[in-house]
């Protein structure tokens, strides 16, 4: 969780010299960050750590937390030097933030170097930051054109989908994800501030997760389990078949990466508490109380389509068949769903807006993820819920170690 | 013996008693080796008994025994520059300072109330690499005299223009011209905004001159809002220029007002230093957001007058700054930067895109400019509060 590191390199330096080397990052300039994660002191033991290293981006495969929030940004970097700055700061400040640590004291050359938020030592609390680079920003503004992958398009409008343009896209996702929704706004607060010349928020979730009701997988805002069938992601061959860019693709830089889609989908609560129970039941296609599947009497009972060719029990068009058939033909197309409740505010008819921060990930976004939505066109459930924003996004390759920075493959 | 500075903060006194004492117990988290150090300070002591630490990140417990509230400073003995500060120690109270010591000479400074200046004895560090941070020299009010003087005939000038502008503004109100007087209405209002002015800085006479009607029982039509937002109201939702000369006069006696008065107001030092940032920051709140905006949608044109009262601030800092900050070059490249931007929303024929009204790219690099902006100005204000070396 702590450990040593060196100062930084001399990619580090090159970035203290650009333009955004200044302000809260030069008090780093002066410094003090330059000693390991830039703290006095490392994070007390009791405070759990995910760490930062490794071949993946943590945040996919890892235990989703209770808490999250994904953040779209236009990246304004003047040039590709400044691009290369901003994944460096990235970097260091998620290097921190997720190792936890006592802030550096700027003495009188500047203000806090923290917000204080989680008080004067931060807790790591399970704080995941997962970075991801948007269609758009491979254009021609970086010179980046070469260096895009096939597979990284932009969101595609679907059938029901109900897209403000405001809150589709961008150029760089963060998905932060914690045990506590403080944790969640500090790395929030500490990213923006050192990075606020170089990118903009373009839209922002929050997401929760609620705890077992009364036990199992956690329910939506629908009432239902929500997650009771995924990708088991300790099976690390399945993983790499399914959610890890391998290195035979067009761009093998990507290696290690994954893809990731985020949409906001609004439910219709009101309307939803006003549906019979048998028709919510039919339209998912499993039990409200239990989370049995229709033909089952357990959460875990696995449903069996084939016994049941007519959807008797079933029924065809329900969520989870469409979703998943489970048949040979079916199975490349799964997903790693790893969504979070939201909810915010009232809408202008006065009803509430909540729903579904819908996030998966995926080694190819036409094979799975819009594959799976194209089954799911006009079934039951689009009367109740309306997409309304999100993205896709290209999750980079993991941090290798204290010498390596996200996009180092993307810049090289 | 030195005048007590940060007046707005500090609270009548006592004096030091015969003995002041005041304890410094050093608790250096450096590795698991904890060395608990107890440091004595009582008339002519500042921290003796700080045996010799280690180099490392330390946290070290700073407690006031005594009677008298006492600033610490650890510094570099050689050139007086502060590496840590704990500000206003109180009587029985404990604070820590936090920072990563090197291989260097330390020594306290203990600044209790009314009394001068004790440093401790030198500390030597033989072990680690040199500290992270060089150490930054205070600014003492003595320091800013220039800058303040300098500053403090920027606005008399300024104020000299403003007059001028005003004049012709209530001349082309009485001739009745809408457009005219839309121009001249933004010449005497950019003349104000260049001066700098921001949160408070001319007392009354802001509000008479430049205040909003947020905050007014009546809003717009409340008798107490007058000036150039007043005129700018009317000009943009079809009140005569005619019918607005009587504001326009009580607008030139409240300029001359100030005129009058601002030679005899003393400036703090202090508010130099925060000014740097402060004027961008209410352009930010204010300007960006639209939220001052009356209807002639010009808060870009604001912005780019707030930007000059910024330079004219920074300006009469160089010579202190220059130095002892280190990110001092950025600051002119993100005035470049925002100027830039601010001037794509100058139509050729002398209007202003209102912020609302730009494309949503121009926007995004608007409020990154300005975002970035006062964050780079942020530090000056820091390193510019008046602290006493004596
Ligand atoms: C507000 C929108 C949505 C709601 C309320 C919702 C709800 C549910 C529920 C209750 C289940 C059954 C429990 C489980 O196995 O996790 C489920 C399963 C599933 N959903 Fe959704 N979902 C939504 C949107 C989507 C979207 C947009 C997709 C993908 C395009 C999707 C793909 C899946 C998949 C693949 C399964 C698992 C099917 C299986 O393996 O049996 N869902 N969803």
């Amino acid at each position: 969780m702590s450990e040593p590191e060196e100062t930084g390199g001399t990619a580090r330096r090159a970035f203290l010299r650009g333009a955004l080397g200044a302000g809260v990052a030069g008090v780093a300039a002066t410094g003090i960050a330059l000693h390991g994660r830039g703290t006095a002191a490392a994070a007390p033991a009791d405070q759990p750590a995910v760490p930062f290293h490794g071949v993946h981006q943590a945040g996919i495969t890892t235990p989703a937390p209770p808490h999250a929030v994904h953040v779209s940004f236009d990246v304004l970097a003047a040039n590709r030097a400044e691009l290369s700055d901003l994944f460096h700061t990235l970097t260091e400040r998620a290097r921190f933030l997720t190792a936890g640590g006592t802030p550096p004291d700027p003495g009188i050359s500047a203000p806090p170097t923290d917000s204080g938020v989680l008080g004067p030592t931060v807790p790591a609390d399970r704080l995941t930051v997962t970075v991801g680079v948007g269609a758009s920003l491979f254009d021609d503004r970086y010179g980046l054109k070469a260096r895009k992958p096939a597979g990284l398009t932009s969101m595609v409008t679907f059938a029901n989908d109900h897209l403000d343009p405001a809150e589709s896209h961008g150029d760089l996702s963060l998905q932060l994800c914690a045990d506590n929704r403080d944790t969640v706004l500090h790395a929030l607060r500490d990213l923006a501030r050192h990075t606020r010349g170089a990118m903009q928020v373009r839209w922002r979730y929050e997401g929760f997760s609620s705890p077992p009701r009364p036990a199992g997988t956690p329910r939506n805002l629908m009432g239902f389990k929500d997650g009771t069938s995924n990708l088991d992601v300790n099976d690390s061959a399945l993983m790499d078949k399914m959610v890890w860019l391998q290195d035979k693709t067009d761009q093998p830089w990507t290696a290690g990466g994954s893809y990731q889609v985020v949409r906001r989908i609004r439910m219709l609560v009101e309307f939803w508490d006003r549906v019979s129970i048998n028709e919510q039941e039919n339209m998912f296609g499993r039990r409200r109380d239990t989370g049995a599947p229709l033909d089952g009497n357990q959460e875990t009972d696995v449903p069996n389509f084939a016994a049941d060719p007519i959807g008797s029990a079933i029924p065809l068009t329900s969520h989870i068949r469409r979703a998943n058939p489970r048949t040979p033909q079916s199975d490349a197309s799964r997903i790693l769903r790893r969504p979070y409740n939201y909810d915010r505010g009232v809408d202008d008819v006065g009803n509430l807006d909540m729903g579904l921060i819908f996030v998966c990930y995926q080694q190819d976004l036409l094979r799975q993820f819009e594959t799976v939505q194209r089954r799911l066109a006009d079934e039951p459930l689009v009367d109740y819920i309306q997409p309304v924003g999100g993205g896709y996004f290209l999750i980079l390759p993991g941090v290798q170690d204290a010498g390596d920075y996200l996009g180092r493959g993307l810049l090289a | 013996m030195p005048p007590t500075v940060r007046s707005r903060l500090a609270g009548a006194l006592p004096s030091c008693a015969l003995a002041c004492a005041l304890v410094l117990s050093g608790c250096a988290g450096h590795d698991s080796q904890s060395e608990a150090l107890t440091v004595t300070v009582s008339r002519g002591n500042c921290g003796t008994g700080w045996r010799t630490p280690h180099s490392g990140a330390q946290t070290i417990q700073v407690s006031n025994v005594g009677t008298v509230t006492t600033e610490v400073d650890l510094i570099d003995p050689a050139t007086g520059g502060v590496y840590a500060e704990v500000e206003a120690l109180a009587p029985n109270t404990t604070r820590p300072m936090q920072l990563t010591l090197g291989r260097a000479s330390y020594a306290f400074r203990c600044l209790a109330e009314d009394t001068d200046a004790v440093t401790g004895p030198t500390i030597q560090i033989n072990d680690g690499p040199p500290p992270p941070a060089a150490a930054v020299l205070p600014i003492t009010n003595q320091d800013l005299t220039g800058a303040v003087a300098q500053y403090h005939g920027y606005v008399a000038t300024g104020l000299g223009t403003l007059a001028t502008n005003v004049a012709a503004l209530v001349q082309t109100l009485r001739g009745g011209d809408q457009a005219a007087s839309r121009s001249a209405w933004l010449t005497a209002h950019l003349a104000y905004e260049r001066l700098g002015a921001a949160y408070d800085t001319f007392g009354d006479f802001a509000d008479k001159i430049d205040g909003m009607p947020d905050g007014l029982p009546g809003g717009v039509r409340d008798a107490d809002f007058t000036g150039l937002r007043r005129i700018e109201y009317g000009l943009w939702h079809g009140q005569s220029p005619a019918s607005l000369v009587p504001v326009g006069s009580q607008l030139a006696t409240d300029v001359a007002g100030l005129r009058a008065d601002f030679p005899k107001e003393r400036t703090d030092p202090n508010d130099l230093p925060l000014r740097a940032h402060e004027i961008m920051e209410n352009a930010l709140q204010f300007e960006l957001t639209g939220q001052a905006d009356q209807g002639s949608g010009t808060g870009l044109a604001t912005v780019g007058a707030n930007l000059d009262g910024t330079q004219a601030v920074l300006k009469a800092l160089t010579p202190l700054m220059s130095k002892r900050y280190v990110g001092w070059p950025q600051v002119g490249t993100w005035i470049t930067r925002t100027r830039a931007v601010v001037a794509t929303a100058h139509r050729p024929d002398g209007t202003w895109i209102a912020p609302s009204a730009l494309d949503p790219q121009t926007r995004k690099r608007l409020d990154a400019s300005v975002g970035q902006l006062v964050e780079v100005l942020a530090p000056i204000a820091a390193i510019g509060d008046v602290r006493r070396t004596s």
